[in-house]
């Protein structure tokens, strides 16, 4: 019984023009995003050519990557060059410094658009599930036929999800081949289950408001304020709490304004560069106390940075959609916990050279290890939370079923 | 009649569910962010004063004109206007080893946000239903069979509308005001209390406009549902998709240099370059000179030449002409190269500033660009602020090295030997980067073409609205 209903709704769906318009929509824009995003790639891969160190050369630089199309997260401040010298590390960004505009509006990654339009369309879908057929009447006729309730609700709920799922994951997959046969992209076999994963969890994410929009379809009488309540929710859930949340974190938790850090390092070196040339002391043990210091200032920023992280991460987390970028941006290893394990890594590989450096009388060195940075493995990126984030997000998915099945049954369908 | 029929809407909305919903969430959102947003401006400033302190310090046992320009920057203030508005925040530093990656995950909530995401979909929510939705109830045919002009009532639709969606606006604005002037630490003045008016003003033609838009949509359906769902689809378009794809679009069109390939280039220039041309200048110039003095060509340890030139008053001329080739040929060299290099700044900023204004125009299709660039221009923290912020921190660099040449030749004029590069310097005396926000007139000369686009939008969508009005079928 549930898949008859499952089976009229994919139908009521394809007949309809909300269908057609809204997946339409979803489509040009997840292409669009593909298209641009891939540029910029690409743009950020040839900016990685000319700044790949040569063999010998102590400059650490990480290649943008290809899963940033996706989801971009942090991939920008990864890919940056990290030039060491003995006074410390000399950064340099790529060409989106040069445009302002950039920062004044959010990147339009296939994480934006699965996050801010499949939410709305995935809502579209849900809102009038219940109101619709009680304001049809078709609702009392289908119960007057001994369906049982939860049949009904079921069958509602897989029929829309698969019209909802099966354009997406096959405009997505399509997508994703068309990348994949690209030449400058190449994605490898671990990138692919990454993406996988990705698309799994947008599903989740699909089910989630699915699930929202039926539950306030069965607590309201008519689907005109069905859909005034979820675009509030939608609002809240999508735009204000997770925003909020990072602001309340860091009246909480006190984080030196990176301003701050970075006036330090600059006053550490010429200080030692300083007291160097006044003749006191050698100067591998200047380099060696600037090395120090930069070290505890990262490392002290790095403790209290965690805390705020931990803490706006588990205030977003009051709003799903949170856990979904979160969940995403680390499987794609664009997240902050990738981004924390980077610049660890950065810094490990400085005092490797450091040491080098001063090994030699000249502290110079023709031959400096080459920086290589590993992604962390799926499992500990999984372990790390982004499991957690999925099963919270499917968490509130169910409850929310499964309140609506509690007001479903308790309906009146007259 | 007209006023009937405002006063009708305006009842209307105040008793409907949408109306009482958006009350509530403004009146909890507005507060909040700008409760958070003050106490985060205040901790702004202790960040500064702080490190004002510690460069302070840092001056008094270290002030020395050597690398004394990466410790003495000019560093934008936190003003009064954050605890509302955030605009470009320097937070991202990707230029720095510390970057603060949390705001690019979430940008950061505050009014100019609000506005435009909030606003611009509540005034849909409003709108959509208002010729439609009427139909639909059939209380559209009972005022038109009263023998009410049409035009009457879609001008008193809208203006009720819009009235309407603004009480809950101003309401929880004057709340989160509230919190401002009772908060001892943030003192605003004249100027920001009318750039604020100004910026309430702009949401009102904001609001006003998606309000045309949507009473514009609802009389082009017969369906209030048909509606919405159209409603929401141009919103998407408008406030979330042509925003964010200007800026790739205009790269595309409009391709800069990538900063590091400059920055590579530059290096180059600057460095191997330079050396070989310094080195090749200096070889013919010196060629010459050892032509008519020979004792150039002989190699000698320093401390020879020093006696050679006690002696010879001849090598003694020598030498110096030799000095004076060699630091001609380099300074010949930095010239060349200093010209080189600026050419290719200019050449890559002259871009990037074309980049950048072509995605500014791109992205004006959409109003909330406009009002995002009028807000943030009117409350400087936005792009204007950053070219401001260029000139003031211009001038402060040209009048830190006039007080650097001073005091160099201070200490030259006491002792001509001394290494004033390297020697302590008392700096307590030095001009002071004094960050103040530029002039209230500039900045709403700036924000006023942006006005006059917010309201032509609008009144393209009422006259939309307005015909689609004139030849609905209201039966």
């Amino acid at each position: 019984m549930t898949w008859t209903i499952a089976r009229k709704e994919i139908l009521s769906n394809l007949l309809s023009y909300k269908f057609y318009v809204v997946i339409l929509l979803a489509a040009v824009l997840a292409a669009t995003s593909f298209f641009v995003m891939t540029r910029d790639y690409k743009e950020r891969l040839a900016d990685y050519g000319l700044i790949r160190p040569k063999p010998g050369e102590p400059i650490a630089v990480n290649p943008p990557n290809p899963l940033s199309i996706f989801a971009k997260g942090l991939d920008e401040a990864m890919a940056r060059s990290f030039e060491v010298e003995t006074i410390g590390v000399t950064v340099r960004a790529g060409q989106k410094s040069g445009n302002a505009i950039f920062a004044f509006f959010p990147t339009p990654d296939f994480l934006y658009v699965v996050r801010v339009v499949l939410s709305l369309v995935a809502l579209l879908f849900g809102f009038d599930q219940v109101s619709r057929e009680k304001e049809g009447g078709t609702l009392r006729l289908m119960l007057a036929n001994q369906t049982s309730r939860s049949a009904v609700l079921l069958g509602k709920w897989a029929g829309n999800f698969l019209s909802l799922a099966v354009p997406f994951t096959l405009v997505t997959t399509l997508g994703i081949a068309v990348l994949g046969l690209d030449r400058d992209v190449g994605f490898s076999g671990n990138q692919v289950l990454r993406l996988a994963l990705i698309l799994v969890l947008t599903l989740v994410y699909i089910a989630f408001f699915l699930s929202l929009g039926i539950l306030i379809s069965t607590l309201t009488r008519r689907a005109s304020s069905s859909v005034v309540i979820l675009l509030f929710i939608w609002v809240l859930l999508v735009f204000i709490l997770p925003n909020l949340g990072t602001l309340v974190a860091r009246q909480m938790v006190d984080v030196p304004s990176v301003r701050a850090l970075s006036e330090k390092r600059e006053q550490v070196w010429t200080r030692e560069i300083l007291l160097r040339i006044k003749g006191q002391g050698d100067m591998p043990s200047h380099i060696k106390t600037i090395s120090a210091e930069n070290d505890a200032l990262e490392a002290d920023y790095r403790v209290k940075f965690d805390r705020l992280v931990n803490l706006s991460k588990n205030i977003n987390r009051i709003s799903p959609v949170a856990s979904f970028v979160y969940a995403a941006t680390e499987i794609a290893g664009t997240g902050i916990g990738e981004e924390g394990a980077f610049k660890s890594e950065v810094v490990r590989y400085k005092n490797a050279v450091l040491g080098k450096m001063l090994a030699s009388p000249d502290l110079e060195s023709s031959e400096y290890p080459a920086f290589l940075y590993r992604y962390r493995p799926l499992g500990r990126v999984l372990a790390a939370g982004a499991l957690f984030d999925t099963a919270w997000l499917a968490a509130f998915g169910v409850l929310f079923f499964a309140l609506s099945y509690l007001a479903f049954v308790r309906y009146d369908v007259r | 009649m007209i006023a009937t029929i405002v006063k009708k809407e305006i009842l209307g909305h105040i008793i409907s569910f949408r109306f009482i919903v958006t009350l509530a969430l403004l009146l909890v959102v507005v507060p909040v962010t700008t409760f958070i947003l003050t106490n985060d401006y205040l901790k702004k400033i202790d960040d500064t004063s702080l490190r004002q302190a510690e460069t302070e310090t840092y001056l008094r046992s270290f002030g020395h004109f050597n690398r004394i320009g990466s410790i003495l920057q000019a560093t934008p203030a936190p003003i009064p206007f954050h605890s509302l508005v955030r605009g470009l925040t320097p937070d991202i530093n990707l230029g720095q080893f510390d970057n603060d990656p949390l705001p690019v995950m979430f940008p950061l909530i505050d009014l100019v946000f609000i506005v435009t995401i909030v606003m611009s979909l509540v005034a849909l929510i409003f709108a959509y239903d208002a010729v439609s939705g009427e139909k639909e109830d059939g209380t559209l045919k009972l005022t038109l069979a009263n023998g009410l002009a049409r035009p009457k009532v879609i001008l008193a639709k809208v203006t009720g509308g819009g009235l309407t969606l603004l009480v809950p606006f101003v309401l929880s604005l004057v709340i989160g005001l509230l919190v401002i002037l009772v908060h001892p630490g943030v003192d605003w003045k004249g100027a920001d209390w009318l750039a604020l008016a100004l910026i309430t003003l702009g949401t009102a033609l904001y609001v006003m406009f998606f309000y045309g838009l949507g009473v514009f949509i609802s009389s082009r359906h017969h369906s209030s549902s048909a509606s919405i769902m159209t409603s929401l689809l141009v919103w998407v378009l408008l406030v979330l998709v042509v925003p964010s794809l200007s800026p790739y679009i205009a790269s595309f069109l409009s391709p800069t240099p990538s900063r590091i390939q400059v920055d590579r280039e530059v290096g180059r220039l600057s460095d191997t370059e330079r050396d070989d041309l310094g080195r090749k200048l200096q070889a013919e110039r010196l060629r010459d000179l050892i032509a008519k003095y020979p004792v150039l060509a002989e190699r000698m340890s320093e401390a020879d030449k020093k006696r050679l030139m006690e002696r010879d008053p001849v090598a003694r001329e020598a030498f110096e002409a030799e000095r004076k080739a060699t630091q001609g040929a380099w300074d010949e060299a930095n010239r060349v190269q200093g010209g080189k290099i600026e050419d290719i700044r200019k050449a890559a900023s002259l871009k990037e500033e074309a980049q950048t204004r072509l995605s500014r125009l791109i992205s004006m299709a959409s109003p909330l660009s406009v009002f995002t660039y009028l807000a943030t221009d009117l409350s400087s923290t936005g792009l204007r602020n950053e070219e401001h912020f260029g000139r003031i921190s211009g001038v402060w660099d040209q009048a830190f090295g006039a007080y650097q040449r001073r005091k160099i030749a201070d200490l030259q004029a006491k002792d001509p030997a001394t290494d004033w590069w390297n020697t302590p310097v008392d700096m307590s005396d030095r001009p002071r980067f004094v960050y103040s926000e530029e002039a209230l007139g500039g900045r709403i000369e700036a924000a006023l073409p942006g006005f006059l686009l917010l309201l032509g939008y609008g009144l393209v969508f009422f006259a939309l609205a307005y015909v689609s009005f004139l030849k609905y079928d209201v039966r």
